[in-house]
């Protein structure tokens, strides 16, 4: 049976209207992904070559100034991407509106935390603290 | 949560079985999709045996001799039969297509039929698309001008026609945007390549004065944004129609205003 | 919601209790969304009238989608032109039977017609310096039948597609009322004999509604659904027409039924006569471009009757191509494959599908297949309906117009050119919304309904739903247009046309014994095609009583036991009656209107009609 409902069809596909938004969005996804061919690459690179060394090396290697750099731009593209990736998968897949809000927020604070630690890390083997 | 399972009247059953033709050599089966609003029954598959010596050669075809031969009941909308109406879009062998185009012999073993995927079935093979419609006419498929209109036609290069092609032969069968993951989970937000296609027919439209209120209005998360290339719309189009390539085009529109 | 029929013995019921009936009032219903109909909605509209379409498609299903080569209009882009030469040549294809009041509007009126359509947005092609392009077409002349004409406006060979669509779009700009699936199943007229509106179902959930209106349009098209293989699609059933005749109103010039040349072998589908246009040509089984013998001068872009007749022929007299020798080849394989592909994309696609031909290497097989219908619901070119009444000819029945296929102004008289229909529908379908906007005034008040209007469509709904005999419908559905297809085709007899009335009137009396399945009232599609039946029916019947009466060739009726055209005796429009209880044919007669609208151009006398 059809769904019926007061509202016109109309009034139910404009909704609350066009966001005027949504191209940062896709352009940041594009953008991480393009950066994270060379980076991802990199960083397997610079992680395999880590295998079986000491803790000593290990620390040297990844806070050696070029290696840092590459592995806190892959950090920063892998969990932006991440964030907006992972929100789009919620956004289709979640559709009760607390439970979606509650998974978009932590979603976010997930991947900031994810983030943050990450690059903690690495300038602390860079700088030593 | 997106609802992986169907709700419990919703449940596809077996269905009945009905006799083949006396005498037919050259047979096919078909299962159909069944339901009857009127009888609070669950959806259920029906098989037929179809004479094909007796019947045309489009799936289309089979469905009428069906309807003329064994049962009146069967439901399904069909118009032009010649793939230009866009009525009998629905659901054969898996693939969303026109009945009256599908060639019986290019598919293998039994015959499924089904409804376009996740619309509202109003009966047997009958879907409501009024939300799918209220979508097309959301994108204003109008040409709007300001200019005062010329005393004639207005003029418009081979080449500016050119790039209408592929985009205004669109039918509105609804076959693309129903085979789309994205559209099954947002029908009400995300306007599916159909619409899309249509909104990209008018913003290049050389005609057209209105292209940036037009971007304006697809310039949401949801709207265009959903689209993420899964490309079965390009795939499933009877017509041989690209919307996935439309809608990269929108997408590229929106990168030029903004950001290049 | 109104309580329905109470006080009449035989009230229709669902469940033991009167069928609800839910009432609506509006200024103009127009019933039917396609070429004529959209535009008459944008045109009411825009006047500020209520208006409310009732369709029972879609309105992009309409069949005007289907329509292929083009709409005619003497804008002279390609090489001077001149709506005069266009009326000329639309006067001689109808084979003077065409009123040249009317035509002189059509044709007038077409370039304004075409250059509205490309401001709402219709994609036509285009010539070099940017402008619409267009294509030679049959029977298209220029200088009176001097040359060939190229005036006929294309979007490549899906000109009807583009245009409906365009006109949809029109239509929701204009936020235009659409009741979308609802089958219009009779006309209320009053005991003054004007009609007040429509009775329809909605067939998504099965209510039943019935529409108050100061005008009723039908714009409901063509019966090509009478005959056995017919271009039209299965939706082609004049529901229109079958109302007018149940209304106690006539059909006129039904006899003339358009042949299309080229049809799909097999399956009926269009092949445009853009095709031939843009230089294509029809072959026999030797080889020979046989239409340089039957038309000398336009051959294979002669009128379509005419070159029906030659296929016809050709066939006959052992000539046709294939196994059977039974349908004749169209040929495109010369063409270069770029115009193909720019021009002709979508005849080569169905070919591909239809008839598994690759157009750029083999030819098409082809056969004259049913395609238009020139007879109709009488009107003048306002649209308003025309009855003969009293002694005189034109008398306006109020309250009702009719448009596009369904109606017979009558520009296209005993045979239509190619690329008239669509100029047809949109020139009218203009004409009718400015009388309305003449004529009406919105919101007006309307007297009630009596109460028990709209009883008459709720019986004949009721007795088919519930109709327990034992033949299917569609059985008398085959039968019917099997009847058609053998005694009503191309070339027509005294003998078999009347051994065609008794058949025919046997399959009407077999529809008594008619059986529906399907008993519910939401989509119930089996339901729908009895009811598409009974409309059917009822023009064969006419159709092929008009044929039958007709005793002279004029266009597409060619009668070989009469060979010629008898302007003498049969200058006249055909009007037939069906009565409604005893279901049997009245004729009787209007005359042609032998004067101009304007005296810009003078009437065109008949004469020899050679191409």
């Amino acid at each position: 049976m059809k769904v019926t409902s007061i509202r016109t069809p109309l009034a139910k596909v404009r909704g609350l209207g066009s966001a005027k938004s949504g191209t940062e969005h896709w352009w940041e996804m594009r953008l991480t992904a393009i950066a994270l061919v060379p980076l991802t690459f990199a960083a397997v690179v610079i992680v395999i070559s880590l295998i079986g060394r000491n803790h000593a090396a290990v620390a040297q290697i990844l806070g050696s100034p070029l290696v840092a750099i590459i592995m806190l731009l892959f950090i920063y593209s892998t969990t932006l991407h991440m964030r907006l990736g992972l929100q789009s998968v919620i956004e289709d897949y979640v559709h009760g509106k607390a439970m979606k809000t509650a998974l978009l927020i932590a979603n976010t604070f997930l991947t900031i935390v994810l983030w943050l630690a990450c690059t903690y890390a690495i300038l602390k083997l860079s700088f030593g603290v | 949560m997106v609802e992986f399972t169907l709700p419990k009247n919703s449940r596809v059953t077996d269905g009945k079985v009905w006799p083949a033709p006396v005498g037919a050599a050259n047979t096919r089966e078909f299962r159909v999709y069944r339901w009857n609003p009127d009888d609070g029954k669950n959806p259920h598959v029906d098989t037929f045996t179809v004479d094909l010596d007796d019947c045309g050669p489009m799936v289309l075809d089979a469905l009428l001799w069906i309807k003329n031969k064994i049962d009146p009941t069967l439901t399904f909308r069909r118009s032009c039969r010649e793939g230009i109406c866009g009525s009998c879009a629905m659901n054969i062998d898996g693939v969303n297509t026109l009945a009256c185009t599908k060639d019986l012999g290019e598919i293998k073993g039994p015959v499924k039929v089904n409804p376009l995927p996740h619309q509202p079935v109003v009966k047997d093979l009958v879907p409501d698309l009024t939300n799918f419609f209220a979508q097309h006419a959301l994108v204003q498929p109008w040409l709007q001008t300001d200019t005062v209109a010329p005393e004639k036609e207005w003029t418009q290069s081979r080449e500016d026609r050119e790039k209408l092609d592929g985009l205004y032969e669109c039918i509105l069968c609804a076959c693309c945007s129903t085979s789309c993951p994205e559209y099954w989970w947002n029908p009400d937000r995300y306007l599916g390549p159909a619409a899309l296609l249509h909104a990209y027919r008018w913003v290049i439209d050389s005609r057209d004065e209105a292209s940036g209120e037009r971007l304006d209005l697809l310039e949401d998360p949801f709207r265009l944004y959903r689209c993420v290339t899964i490309m079965n719309c390009s795939k499933a189009c009877p017509k041989s129609l690209n919307p996935a390539k439309a809608i990269a085009e929108l997408k590229k529109l929106m990168i030029e205003r903004q950001k290049t | 919601m109104a309580a329905n029929g109470s006080g009449n013995g035989a009230v229709p019921a669902v469940n033991g209790r009167a069928y609800p009936l839910e009432d609506h009032t509006c200024d103009v219903v127009v019933v039917g969304a396609g070429g004529a109909g959209l535009r008459a909605v944008v045109g009411c509209s825009e006047a500020g009238l209520r208006t409310v379409c009732l369709t029972k498609v879609f309105p992009t299903r309409s069949h005007t989608v289907a329509a292929q080569g083009g709409i005619s209009a003497a804008l002279g882009n390609m090489g001077p032109d001149d709506w005069r030469w266009h009326m000329y040549d639309t006067v001689k294809g109808s084979d003077w039977l065409g009123d040249q009041d009317a035509i002189e509007y059509l044709c007038r009126n077409a370039p304004a017609a075409v250059y509205e359509l490309e401001h709402w947005g219709v994609p036509f092609s285009r010539t070099e310096e940017g402008k619409i392009y267009q294509r030679p077409f049959g029977g298209m002349t220029t200088n009176y039948g001097q040359g060939i004409a190229q005036r006929t406006c294309a979007a490549a060979d899906r000109t009807g597609h583009a245009m409906l669509h365009t006109l949809y779009g029109a239509a929701l700009k204009h936020s235009a009322e659409f009741y979308v699936e609802y089958f219009v199943l009779d006309l209320i007229m009053d005991s003054e004999g004007a009609c007040r509106g429509v009775v329809a179902l909605n067939l998504d959930d099965g209510t039943l509604h019935r529409f108050r209106s100061q005008m009723t349009i039908l714009a409901t098209g063509g019966y090509g659904r009478a005959y056995y293989s017919c271009t039209g699609a299965h939706t082609q059933t004049g529901d229109g027409n079958a109302m007018v005749l149940r209304a106690g109103l006539p059909l006129q010039d039904m006899e003339f039924v358009q042949f299309h040349p080229t049809g799909i072998y097999g399956s009926g589908c269009l092949i445009t006569e853009g095709s031939r246009g843009e230089g294509g040509y029809l072959v026999n089984s030797e080889g020979e471009r046989f239409m340089e013998r039957y038309a000398p001068s336009a051959k294979d872009l002669a009128s379509r009757d005419v070159v029906s007749r030659a296929m016809t022929i050709e066939i006959r007299e052992g000539r046709g191509v294939g196994k059977s020798k039974d349908h004749i080849f169209l040929h495109l394989d010369h063409l270069d494959p770029k115009i193909l592909a720019e021009r002709l994309p979508g005849i080569s696609e169905s070919a591909k599908i239809f008839a598994g031909v690759d157009v750029t290497k083999e030819p098409i097989p082809v056969l004259p297949t049913v395609h238009y219908n020139m007879g109709g619901i009488a009107t003048n070119y306002h649209g308003e309906v025309l009855v003969k009444k009293d002694g005189n000819p034109d008398h306006v029945v109020p309250g009702l117009m009719a448009l596009g296929e369904a109606a017979c102004v009558s520009v296209h008289g005993a045979n239509r050119l190619g690329s008239n229909s669509l100029i047809d529908l949109v020139v009218f379908g203009r004409a009718a919304a400015l009388r309305c906007a003449d004529v009406l005034e919105a919101g007006a008040n309307q007297p009630t309904l009596a109460k028990d209007a709209g009883d008459f469509a709720l019986a004949r709904l009721d007795r088919f739903r519930n109709a327990s005999g034992s033949t299917p419908t569609s059985e008398l559905r085959t039968n019917m247009q099997r009847v058609m297809q053998n005694n009503c085709a191309v070339f027509r007899t005294g003998e078999v046309l009347s051994e065609g009335v008794k058949l025919i009137d046997e399959v009407l009396a077999s529809a008594a014994d008619v059986k529906v399945s399907d008993r519910s009232l939401i989509w119930n599609t089996d339901l729908v095609e009895t009811l598409e039946f009974d409309n059917l029916i009822a023009q064969a019947v006419v159709t092929m009583n008009s044929a039958a009466n007709r005793t002279e060739s004029r266009g597409a009726h060619a009668r070989e036991d009469f060979p010629d055209r008898d302007d003498k005796q049969w200058m006249k429009h055909t009007q037939a009656w069906l009565d409604p209880e005893t279901r049997k044919v009245t004729i009787d007669y209007r005359p042609v209107h032998t004067y101009t609208m304007t005296n810009e151009i003078s009437y065109i006398e008949p004469k020899a009609r050679v191409y």
